[in-house]
């Protein structure tokens, strides 16, 4: 803070100037209505005493403006009656910053008729008003150096206090309030559009309700000595799937939660009758200041109320004390008590939940909701306050700030609200008696409500403590109109407090029931009744509907839930977006299709503190934090949860923001949250904590700055469930077309790993529980497996390690139609072809009825390329460690081997290219977490076997691809041995098959043609085959293909740019063509539409070749090239058209070699 | 290696790693990291270049870069990265070499073409500061070398090099080319990468 006051008084200077002078500048344009000499040495000041400096000169300036002030007061001052009553503005002296409607000038003349004082240069000594309309950001953001402390006050409180004939309070006319309510300058474009400015009238009204609320709070405090009535808040921060729906009760509560915190004060009622001197003790009487500490703290202004008691900075357990007396952190964690101690029932439950919707019984919701609840379960000790308003506060201090939790329907009566300050409740209510919390209490009342309910009906949606749903349909014989009168009569006499109850055919017609039922009552409303009784209700009155939704619907004249059903759907959709607009046009129709749920589940677990967080350093604040964690870790463990992601929110005094009214309060903050997320799901104090500290390191925060800080944990697993091991993996979608006869194969494979452990030569193959991912390894213990099997079954001379066991792992052999044919289908080629040996060929012919297609399957199977296939996979897997390039290699005259894998790939179309690199992926995926138990090397090795064979077998027969540009680096060598003459000697009929199959692989096509040295390997450049010129390319040769087609053209661009391709033949670069021929543009038409056409299709293939071409080796170019042709776009419609077809290629090309994409 | 005959990869390699040497600092300088008195001027290739005068400058630069000598011989670096970082430690921008040295070529080095196409790297980066953005305050800078592969060998050059955790950018970045050139067996590009526009902020504190 310190380092601020600096800047502080800088801006200060700069900006008080900057109103002198623009205040000059006004003044000197303007009509006054007196008159004025300017010049000073005219003045009656004596012209022989020149000015020592400027100060002297202002000084002589401002003395004499305020004579001829007073001289101009006197004369038009209607004060002066001779009563000696003074002004209304006596004693108030205002400077007018800006622009003001109205003028500084009328503003003046109401100070001069109304006995005020008006000065027209700033000095904190003279003035005492600031008034202004507007004030830059810069001022804003600098308010308190700008104002000075002085009050900011809109022209508008002139006016009104002139109006009203006496001095209002400036406080409703504050600046600054409006400013930090709307924040942003206003834009534009909200000037131009009609919406606009109605929205702004509607930002008005209500701020303008706020600030007079604000008046009022600021008022008290002048009068009396500063109330250190405490307020917390306590958000509760476990997310529950209808996080709005367990919050909002009756209605009041409602607003009480969701628009202010939840005020609380350890000065309670059990404090000393005499205590309003004291000022109470939050947590500790060794934080207590007397009465004349109080009376500073009282005169000091806010700023420096930080340093109270109270705070995170004196109290060491603060934390815990805090939690201890929060309310909303009660309601917040009775769930959790409640989940424990119902959780055998709600269990019951979960087994009959199958069947509910089974009969078509028509739906009968009870919705149950205490009366009153906070106050009811006390003043039941109480009877001689039954009829006595009452309210539950922290506090009744009747100044306090603290806000009423709950009160009585008496209470109501007088108009006090849950929400409401204790002050005007007070007010309204002079003889209101405002017990403190029980918590004991609540918790027993609400586990004895529960039990009735669950005792009467299994389907119980827990809301709240003291607020439920009941799905009493299967009951469908009993009337639900009974059973809610006896329920209600059961709790009466359990808890001895009253429950109201509404009853309809779904959530929402209950809960509106139960409005009019209250207090304890009873409401149906059957389905033949719901369009009456919703027609004319409220909007405001549904669910879901706050202040904020509720204003925009009145300001489109809609009010009640008749009016709303008026508007269209679409309509609803496009003011309020598609989530809303269909909650509106459900609900004012009596629509809700949301379920009795009863177990909803816990998304995250945290704890927030926003209020009374002060810190000097940052030990405290790592204290503060360290006692957070401890919080949080015993909330996880309560739950019995563990979680994976931490994050840290904190709440930072907004830069210029005051000290909030509330005492202690967050007041204006900009909040900030990061988060972590760990691998291992955790409810340990130790790793929080220090996650927690690193996160907040990466914050960068003045720790003085900080008003509030939250820890959340999500990603939350239950600790039991984590015991079993995982359930959910990231290889789901891998198994998931995995019908349950093949997950039952999959463990039988498992088992027979587990089996043959032994003999594979790797470490440990034992399903760990500690493995972090079960399915990751379930999945590579499948592929694993595979290769069990077939180097169990292959006889094959390489394989040494398991010829002993190779009758009993044929026996393991699961039927044919176990297999997943989409696994199968996914696997690599050789691995196919040898389960198919095992199958004796079946497993082809399976596959091929499987995908109906025609294949050529086992006829063709030679008995050599099986054979040499399994060599391949069983060395492979054999020989780690070894040189596996070297068995991998293919040679080139091996066209059996070649014949066999085409073959294969014919009967297999699907697989190439594309199965073959997700393959590669999943694979390399399955075999990380395998990577753990194994050893590293071996896994390595054999990762990158399969891989190699894998794409060896996918691209043997392209085999006149040069390079594969996405892989560059883990292509074996040996592809480039293969020959394209082996493909030649293939049957026609497999040919085809092969080039279908790989349609994305150009040089396939090339076989009968002269390969050329660069081919692109772009999925793009099939549509290059597909146009104009599919045989050839037009960059090869020399001079370019392209260059003699252009010259031959018809159309005239064309021509121009072979003719400057031929001239500029020292680069042959096509940026520096289109350079070239920029100052040609203008001259070439380009009206008729056949040449349109052919110079279109013919510039848009030469670039996508080109960007071929060069994508790899010259991006420069390319960049270049479309900057150039970017530039000629707005002379030639033709290039934008070309420019435009290209650029997606170019991008993609890009993105696909450098991972970005050019900033054109 | 055999010093008197050596191969061209080899070759290559070493006029890459000099080369390399002076286009970072080029870029250091270009950026205004440090004041220009940090600098004096050299030549190099018969251009005016920069030199870092302080001695724990030059020396990361030389050493990062004469480190990368065994790798790029060998085909393994992929890209050597400039990146420059805000006071959050995210990548505000990064001056990218994409290095290609072909492994399969045999025959005698050009060197004089390699250098005189190196070169106009050196000239295009003098007036490169137009597509560059500004530095945010409390910006800092390091050198990261891509590899197409991790090292076999656990060698005393291998671990020099240790695995960095750098903050990476969620979208693909914008890519501003610099500079491009062939000249086998080298190819070499350099370009600038800039968070995308639709990049997430962070929340700066």
């Amino acid at each position: 803070m310190a380092f601020e006051y600096p800047s502080h008084s800088t801006t200060a200077t700069s900006s008080s100037a900057s109103g002198n002078a623009k205040k000059r500048k006004t003044r000197s344009d303007s009509s006054s209505p007196f008159p004025r000499v300017r010049n000073p040495r005219n003045s009656h000041r004596p012209k022989n005493s020149p000015f020592a400096d400027f100060g002297s000169y202002m000084v002589d300036k401002n003395k004499k403006l305020r004579e001829q002030f007073d001289s101009a007061a006197s004369t038009s001052s209607i004060q002066d009656s001779g009563d000696g009553k003074k002004g209304i503005f006596h004693g108030v002296s205002i400077f007018v910053d800006g622009f003001t409607v109205p003028s500084s000038q009328e503003l003046k003349a109401y100070m001069l008729k109304h006995g005020g004082r008006f000065e027209n240069y700033f000095s904190t000594h003279t003035v005492t008003h600031i008034i202004c309309s507007h004030l830059p950001d810069s001022k804003m953001r600098n308010f308190r150096a700008f104002s000075r402390g002085l009050p900011v006050v809109k022209p508008a409180w002139v006016l009104d206090c002139v109006a009203a004939n006496k001095l209002l309070s400036w406080v409703p006319y504050q600046l600054h309030e409006l400013v930090n309510k709307t924040t942003k300058q206003q834009k534009l474009s909200a000037f131009f559009s009609h919406k606009g400015i109605l929205s702004l009238k509607n930002v008005e009204t209500p701020v303008k309700q706020n600030l007079k609320a604000d008046a009022e709070c600021l008022l008290s405090k002048d009068e009396g000595p500063r109330d250190t009535v405490l307020s917390v808040e306590d958000q509760v921060s476990e997310c529950r799937e209808q996080g709005s729906d367990d919050n909002d009760k009756t209605c009041e509560e409602k607003s009480s939660e969701a628009k202010f915190t939840d005020l609380e004060d350890e000065h309670s009622v059990v404090r000393a009758s005499d205590s309003s001197l004291h000022t109470p003790s939050y947590m500790d009487n060794s934080s207590c200041i007397d009465h004349k500490n109080r009376k500073e703290a009282s005169d000091i202004k806010c700023a420096r109320a930080s340093n109270q008691s109270h705070s995170t900075l004196m109290d060491p357990n603060f934390v815990e004390n805090y939690f201890r007396n929060s309310r909303l952190h009660f309601i917040g964690t009775w769930r959790n008590r409640y989940r424990k101690r119902f959780s055998n029932m709600l269990s019951e439950v979960k087994g009959s939940k199958a069947n509910i919707n089974s009969g078509m019984q028509k739906p009968a919701i009870i919705h149950m909701d205490m009366d009153c609840f906070f106050v009811s379960v006390i003043v039941r000790n109480y009877p001689e306050l039954i009829d006595k308003p009452v309210a539950v506060c922290h506090s009744d201090n009747p100044k306090g700030t603290a806000e009423i939790s709950s009160a009585n329907y008496p209470a109501r009566d007088y108009g006090v609200r849950a929400g409401m300050f204790v002050r005007d409740a007070k007010a309204r209510c002079p003889h209101l008696v405002i017990v403190p919390y029980d918590f004991e209490a609540y918790e027993e009342v609400a586990d004895q409500f529960y039990t009735i309910l669950h005792n009467h009906c299994n389907k119980v949606q827990a809301l709240s403590c003291d607020e439920a749903f009941l799905d009493v349909t299967e009951r469908g014989n009993d009337n639900p109109e009974q059973i809610a009168s006896m329920i209600r009569k059961e709790i009466a006499e359990t808890t001895r407090c009253t429950a109201s109850s509404g009853i309809a055919e779904n959530l929402l017609l209950a809960r509106l029931a139960t409005r009019s039922a209250k207090p304890n009552g009873q409401c149906f409303i059957p389905s033949e009744k719901v369009d009456d009784y919703l027609y004319g209700l409220p909007v405001m009155a549904l669910p879901g509907i706050g202040h904020a939704l509720g204003e925009k619907l009145k300001s489109r004249q809609v009010e009640t839930c008749g009016q709303l059903r008026m508007v269209s759907k679409e309509a609803l959709h496009m003011d309020f977006g598609t989530k809303i607009g269909d909650m509106l046009w459900n609900y004012c129709r009596g629509i809700d299709d949301r379920m009795v749920e009863v177990v909803q589940e816990t998304k995250s677990i945290g704890a927030d503190v926003n209020w009374g967080v002060r810190f000097d350093d940052i030990t405290d604040c790592q204290n503060f934090l360290m006692n957070l964690c401890k919080e949080v870790s015993l909330r996880l463990q309560g739950c019995g949860m563990q979680g994976r992601t931490i994050t840290l929110k904190v709440k930072k005094r907004k830069k210029g923001a005051e000290e909030p009214i509330k005492f202690m309060g967050c007041g204006d903050c900009e909040t900030m949250s990061r988060s972590m997320t760990i691998p291992v799901p955790t409810d340990n104090i130790v790793p929080l904590q220090r996650i927690t500290k690193q996160i907040f390191a990466s914050l960068h925060i003045d720790v003085k700055e900080i008003r509030g800080i939250g820890l959340q944990i999500s990603k939350l697993e239950s600790v039991d469930i984590r015991r079993q091991g995982h359930e959910e993996n990231t290889l789901e979608s891998w198994l998931t077309s995995s019908s349950e006869k093949v997950k039952a194969q999959h463990k039988k494979i498992s088992s027979s790993v587990k089996q043959y452990t032994g003999e594979v030569s790797s470490a440990d193959a034992e399903p760990q529980p500690k493995c972090i991912n079960c399915g990751n390894q379930q999945a590579c213990e499948h592929s694993k497996s595979i290769y069990i099997k077939e180097t169990g079954s292959c006889p094959s001379d390489v394989n040494q390690c398991s010829t002993r066991s190779h009758e009993n792992r044929t026996s393991a052999l699961p039927p044919l139609c176990h297999l997943d044919i989409d696994v199968i289908k996914s696997l690599p080629q050789e691995i196919i072809s040898e389960m198919n040996d095992m199958y004796k060929g079946e497993l082809c012919l399976f596959m091929e009825k499987c995908e109906e297609k025609d294949g050529r399957g086992d006829a063709h199977l030679s008995a050599k390329s099986p054979a040499e296939n399994d060599t391949i996979s069983a060395s492979s897997y054999q020989q780690v460690g070894c040189d596996t390039s070297e068995n991998m290699t293919v040679g080139p005259s091996d066209s059996g081997k070649l014949d066999s894998s085409a073959r294969n790939k014919g009967k297999q179309p699907l697989c190439y290219p594309a199965v073959c690199m997700s393959n590669l992926a999943n694979e390399s995926k399955a075999f990380n977490p395998e990577a753990k138990e194994f050893t590293t090397e071996m896994s390595m090795a054999r990762t990158s076997c399969k891989v190699q064979s894998a794409y060896a077998s996918c691209s043997k027969s392209d085999d006149l691809l040069i390079r594969a540009p996405t892989l560059i680096d883990l292509m074996p060598s040996s592809l480039t041995q293969a020959d394209a003459s082996v493909l030649e000697q293939l049957p026609e009929d497999l040919k085809v098959d092969i080039i279908e199959s790989l349609p994305a692989h150009r040089a396939v096509n090339s076989v009968g043609n002269a390969p050329h040295g660069f081919v692109g390997a772009f999925p793009n450049s099939v549509e290059v085959q597909n146009s104009e010129y599919p045989e050839s390319h037009l960059w090869s040769g020399s001079p370019p293909k392209w260059v003699e087609m252009f010259q031959t053209s018809n159309c005239l661009i064309l021509n121009i740019i072979a003719e400057m391709y031929t001239k500029s033949r020292a680069n042959g670069l096509l940026s520096s063509i289109f350079q070239s021929i920029f100052s040609f543009l203008p001259s070439t038409s380009e009206s008729w539409s056949e040449e349109w056409d052919e110079a279109l299709s013919s510039l848009c293939e030469l670039l996508k070749q080109y960007v071929n071409l060069k994508i790899e080796s010259d991006i420069e170019e390319l960049y270049n090239c479309f900057c150039v042709l970017k530039r000629c776009c707005s002379m030639s419609n033709l290039l934008l058209e070309v420019y435009n077809n290209v650029l997606p290629l170019l991008q993609a090309s890009v993105s696909e070699n450098y991972g970005g994409t050019l900033k054109l | 290696m055999d010093r008197k005959n050596p191969s061209p990869q080899g070759e290559t390699a070493r006029v890459v790693v000099e080369f390399l040497e002076v286009a970072i600092t080029s870029i250091v300088f270009l950026k205004g990291f440090y004041p220009p008195g940090a600098f004096e001027r050299r030549r190099y290739m018969n251009v005016v270049v920069h030199k870092a005068r302080h001695p724990q400058l030059s020396n990361y630069i030389h050493s990062a870069t004469s480190d990368l000598l065994p790798f790029i011989e060998k085909g393994l670096v992929e890209r050597v990265t400039v990146i420059f970082y805000d006071k959050e430690h995210v990548p505000v921008e990064r001056f990218v070499f994409k290095l290609n040295l072909n492994q399969s070529y045999s025959s005698k080095v050009e060197e004089n073409s390699l250098e005189f196409a190196l070169r106009a790297f050196l000239i295009k980066l003098t007036v490169a500061k137009p597509v560059t953005k500004p530095l945010p305050s409390g910006s800092s800078w390091e050198i990261t070398a891509y590899f197409r592969a991790l090292a076999q060998d656990d060698s005393k050059e291998a671990r020099l090099w240790i695995p960095t955790d750098t903050k990476q950018w969620l979208q693909p970045p914008h890519i501003t080319p610099i500079k491009s050139m062939s000249s086998e067996p080298l190819k070499v590009q350099l370009y600038l990468e800039h968070p995308s526009p639709s990049e997430p902020k962070v929340q700066t504190g």
